[in-house]
């Protein structure tokens, strides 16, 4: 009988109407919103703990000590907020612990102890970001050690434990509020002891990092194989490691307004143009953004012209490439958590210069430049070339090899201007692709790679033949310029000039190969021409595509206006010009002459 | 005034050199050796000296205005309205010379590069480059034009030299031509043609004064000359001065001509090449300094927002001639014979003014 009443149930639930069971969802609200919402909570808070005082007021209150009443009115008068710090250690956490957001935020810690059987103190530091050890041992350790605090006098202990207890290297006295914050977050460990209206920073940051490994980006053959990590400090002392002097100054600057970014500025002081490293300071300290991200955001917000498709800084990631422009009297700046520095300013010779030609002889540096060179003109030009003599000038091109060309192009149904574009975009497809594939099927691409491009374009008549060198030999090109934003800058290019090189031919090629060199010349990197010394034409460079021989290279760059031109006075191997310590005159004059 | 910014004597050089030897690409040869048949290498020289003693004279006017330039001098001398108008009258010529140096150019590249392409497109992307030239202004110009240079004589030099079998000796005589009285005045006459380097005049302050304005001067037209009559010499040497007074262009039908083998002939590529990237420097040389003297007269402090409008004004007199025989026999012809009109005597005579007016400017302490 139920089961028949149920069924019918069912049957008459078909046939009427139900509201629609009401669903919540989530959505984002406007700030002002949460704020009303927040506001709301509060006023009924209050209204509730009112209650509640009313009630225990009525209830309860505990005679107390005059010593302590003057304390409390003591804490009153200082409250621990944005400018002062408090001389009470409650109000000094509960501050640290707005400023936290803990006890949502489990990243702080908190770790309080008692010196000497009764000063209150606190440590506090981010979780992760510091070595326990030193914390442990050379922190904690000592300070509960009783017996270093025998002949302690009354009030603030700080003093007392920054000269006699504390066994860390680094000790800072921290007397705003903001900057302790900031400490904590570099991971830094911060102590206080109550009674006193300071703190005392310790240095404690032992975040994880990468060690110093072999470059990946500007490997060489010749020269030294390290490579900057994401450790600013790191940095900076592998650059200190490399040029010995005294006027070889850092100075940090933070970027950000929601996560301050650390970024050291480097330079050598006597040597580099003061004004440059004015213009550097002035520029990063100026700017008012929430987040940078590293080098590659902060070139961007600093650059002379954002819109520039060439760079004008140098990014290395080599050590040793970086002290030798800190010398020439340029200026460097390194940033946190990116294993690249900036250099500035650069002119468009810098770019395509690698640490190798210096530490090969002049005429292999001369010849791997020109090496480098050619594959500039062959990656910028090379395709558009080939389309715009196979389009307008094929008189041009010696006859038998017209005919190679036509018959490797008879049975391929594209125009050439098509061709070239597929050929190119894939290739452009298989390097972005290469880059993003994981590591595993790595592999694969390089087949998939090969077939597209090789064998089965030509065998399947999509390309011909010929069109495949020359994207090869385009490729091979963009791969031998040493700079990565360059070879880019050039990938855009090579673009402009295959269209305009398809649509008018030479003529096409030599309106676009105009409007370049005028952008160029130009542009400016920190003020310095960017085409100097050539266009705007200065001192003649002795190492600007031709290497002179080391010994010859008597000045600095001119363009950078360096304190002190000169490199080496005009007899650097000065054992020339002496005899050596066992030596023989031949007889006879047969060297006359020489 | 208007902020133009400075370069160097080299630039300087490269700058005003590259304007005057534009002309040994096109039509300027031909004519030449049609009037004075196979004394034409040293008529062009005597063109050139005569427009040395007349620029020199030209100096003579700067140096009483140390500091000045011909467009403040204009005013000074003549008055403001005078001096106006004789400025707006050099603005013209630009335009005028940047214009018939574009169809020119156009003319020839349809004839011997890209027959099929329609001449507006041809136009069009020209004037897109000049515009962006005169865009970034002068600094940038002279700064090209050095590079520019250099790639132009490397390529010319290239272009003389491959086709040295084809050289003959014989083809220079009779060394007087038609007569050396026919000689001397076409040589005279076609001082116009060396004309350009008045533009030096109207930027005497971009690069460094007066002293520099002389030598700036004198090197690039000795150096022009000598170019334009060395290349004159090998296009008589190559085709006698018959055939060499039939081709449209000297130096293209020399590129043409070079063979080694089967597999090195031809050369156009580097000519096409050479060709452009002087005409381009031309033009956009022209197109400024029409725009930036107009800018002067009227004490306009930005030469931007003027470009537009002188691009259509040089689209719109590029478009005027019919052909390119009209071109060549009226345009080109006062450009190339009658322009020192303009731009010598203008000058000259605000000189003989000022001489008897007595106006000089004040002396610069030094």
């Amino acid at each position: 009988m139920k089961k028949k009443q149920n069924f019918l149930i069912m049957l008459f639930s078909y046939i009427t109407y139900k509201d629609k069971k009401n669903i919540k969802e989530f959505y984002i609200p406007e700030v002002d919103e949460i704020s009303k919402q927040q506001q709301d909570q509060k006023i009924k808070d209050e209204k509730d703990s009112v209650h509640k005082e009313k009630k225990s007021r009525a209830t309860l209150k505990k005679p107390v000590s005059v010593a302590e009443e003057n304390e409390e009115r003591k804490a009153e008068k200082k409250k621990a907020d944005d400018k002062t710090i408090s001389t009470d250690i409650a109000q000094n956490i509960d501050y640290i612990k707005a400023k936290f957001n803990a006890p949502a935020n489990k990243d702080i810690v908190f770790r309080e102890f008692m010196i000497a059987g009764k000063y209150k103190a606190f440590i506090t530091y981010l979780d992760g970001m510091v070595d326990k050890n030193i914390i442990n041992n050379f922190i904690l350790r000592p300070l509960l050690n009783d017996e270093k605090f025998k002949d302690t006098n009354e009030g603030c202990q700080l003093d007392y434990i920054v000269q006699r207890v504390l066994e860390t290297n680094q000790i800072r006295t921290i007397t705003n509020p903001t900057d302790a914050v900031y400490e904590i977050l570099s991971g830094n460990t911060l102590l206080y002891t109550d009674g006193c209206d300071y703190y005392i920073t310790n240095e404690t940051k032992g975040f994880p990092a990468r060690g110093v490994e072999k470059p990946v980006v500007e490997g060489v053959i010749q020269g030294a194989q390290e490579a900057f990590n994401e450790s600013l400090r790191t940095n900076v002392t592998l650059v200190r490691k490399i040029v010995k002097n005294p006027n070889l100054t850092t100075e940090f600057i933070k970027v950000g307004q929601k996560s301050q970014l650390q970024c050291a500025i480097m330079y050598i002081d006597g040597l580099t143009n003061p004004a440059i490293i004015d213009e550097v300071k002035r520029r990063i300290d100026n700017l008012d953004i929430d987040y940078s991200q590293g080098d590659g955001m902060l070139e961007q917000l600093i650059e002379d012209n954002t819109f520039s498709i060439i760079p004008t800084m140098l990014t290395t990631e080599r050590p040793d490439r970086t002290a030798s422009h800190l010398i020439e009297g340029r200026v460097a700046i390194l940033v946190e958590g990116s294993p690249f520095s900036k250099i500035v300013p650069v002119t468009l010779y810098t770019l395509i210069h690698s640490t190798e030609d210096a530490n090969m002889r002049w005429p292999f540096g001369t010849f791997l430049r020109l090496i480098r060179l050619l594959g500039i003109f062959f990656a910028t030009l090379l395709p558009a070339i080939y389309v715009a003599m196979t389009n307008f000038h094929q008189e041009m091109i010696p006859t038998d090899l017209l005919i190679a060309i036509a018959k490797a192009k008879e049975n391929v149904p594209f125009p050439t201007i098509v061709e070239v574009l597929l050929m190119e975009v894939s290739f452009e497809l298989i390097r972005e692709a290469g880059i993003r594939i994981p590591g595993v099927i790595g592999n694969t691409l390089g087949i998939i790679g090969a077939l597209i491009l090789g064998q089965a374009a030509v065998q399947a008549n999509i390309v011909s033949p010929v069109l495949i060198i020359v994207v090869a030999i385009t490729g091979l090109g963009n791969f031998a310029v040493p700079n990565v934003s360059l070879a880019l800058g050039i990938r855009l290019l090579r673009f402009a000039f295959i269209i305009m090189g398809a649509f008018l031919g030479f003529y096409g090629l030599t309106a676009v190969f105009m409007i370049t060199g005028m952008y160029l010349v130009s542009q400016k990197s920190f003020g310095v021409p960017f085409v100097a010394p050539v266009a705007p034409r200065t001192t003649r460079s002795s190492d600007l595509i031709s290497r002179k021989p080391v010994w010859k290279q008597e000045k600095r760059s001119d363009g950078l206006n360096p304190i002190g031109i000169g490199r080496q006075p005009k007899v650097s191997r000065k054992w020339t010009q002496e005899d050596p310590n066992y030596s023989y005159s031949r007889e006879g004059n047969d060297d006359e002459g020489r | 005034m208007m902020k133009e910014g400075k370069f160097g004597t080299m630039e300087a050089v490269a700058l005003t050199t590259i304007v005057l030897i534009t002309k040994a690409f096109y039509t300027s040869i031909r004519v030449l050796v049609k009037a004075t048949s196979t004394s034409a290498w040293f008529a062009t020289l005597i063109s050139c000296s005569v427009s040395i003693l007349l620029f020199l004279l030209v100096y003579l006017l700067m140096k009483r205005f140390p500091n000045k330039e011909l467009v403040e001098i204009f005013e000074i001398v003549t008055g403001k309205f005078i001096g106006k108008i004789l400025a707006l009258i050099f603005s013209a010529y630009f335009v005028y010379y940047a214009g018939s140096s574009l169809r020119e150019f156009v003319e020839m590249i349809k004839a011997y590069v890209l027959p099929y392409t329609p001449p507006s497109a041809i136009i069009f992307v020209f004037l897109a480059v000049v515009v962006f030239f005169a865009y970034v202004g002068l600094e940038g110009i002279a700064r090209m034009s050095y590079i520019s240079l250099i790639i132009v004589i490397i390529g010319l030099t290239l272009i003389l030299i491959l086709p040295l079998p084809f050289y003959n000796v014989d083809n220079l005589f009779p060394l007087a031509g038609y007569s050396l009285q026919t000689t001397l005045f076409s040589g005279l006459l076609r001082a116009s043609a060396y004309s350009d380097v008045i533009f030096l005049a109207f930027i005497i302050n971009a690069i460094h004064g007066v002293k520099q304005f002389k030598k700036v001067g004198l090197t690039s037209l000795a150096l022009s000359g000598a170019i334009i009559s060395v290349t004159i010499l090998c296009s008589i040497l190559a085709f006698e001065y018959t055939q060499a007074s039939e081709n449209l262009s000297a130096l293209f039908q020399l590129s043409r001509n070079i063979y080694f083998n089967r597999f090195f002939q031809r050369v156009e590529s580097i000519f096409i090449f050479i060709w452009v990237v002087a005409s381009i420097m031309n033009v956009a040389l022209a197109f400024y300094m029409s725009a930036s003297i107009f800018c002067k007269t009227f004490k306009i402090p930005n030469h931007r927002p003027s470009l537009l409008p002188f691009a259509f004004c040089t689209f719109t007199v590029t478009l005027l001639p019919q052909s390119l025989s009209e071109v060549v026999e009226r345009n080109v012809l006062f450009l190339r014979q009658y322009s020192a009109v303009i731009t010598y005597l203008i000058p000259l005579l605000v000189l003989l003014l000022s001489l008897i007016r007595g106006k000089k400017g004040e002396k610069i302490k030094i």
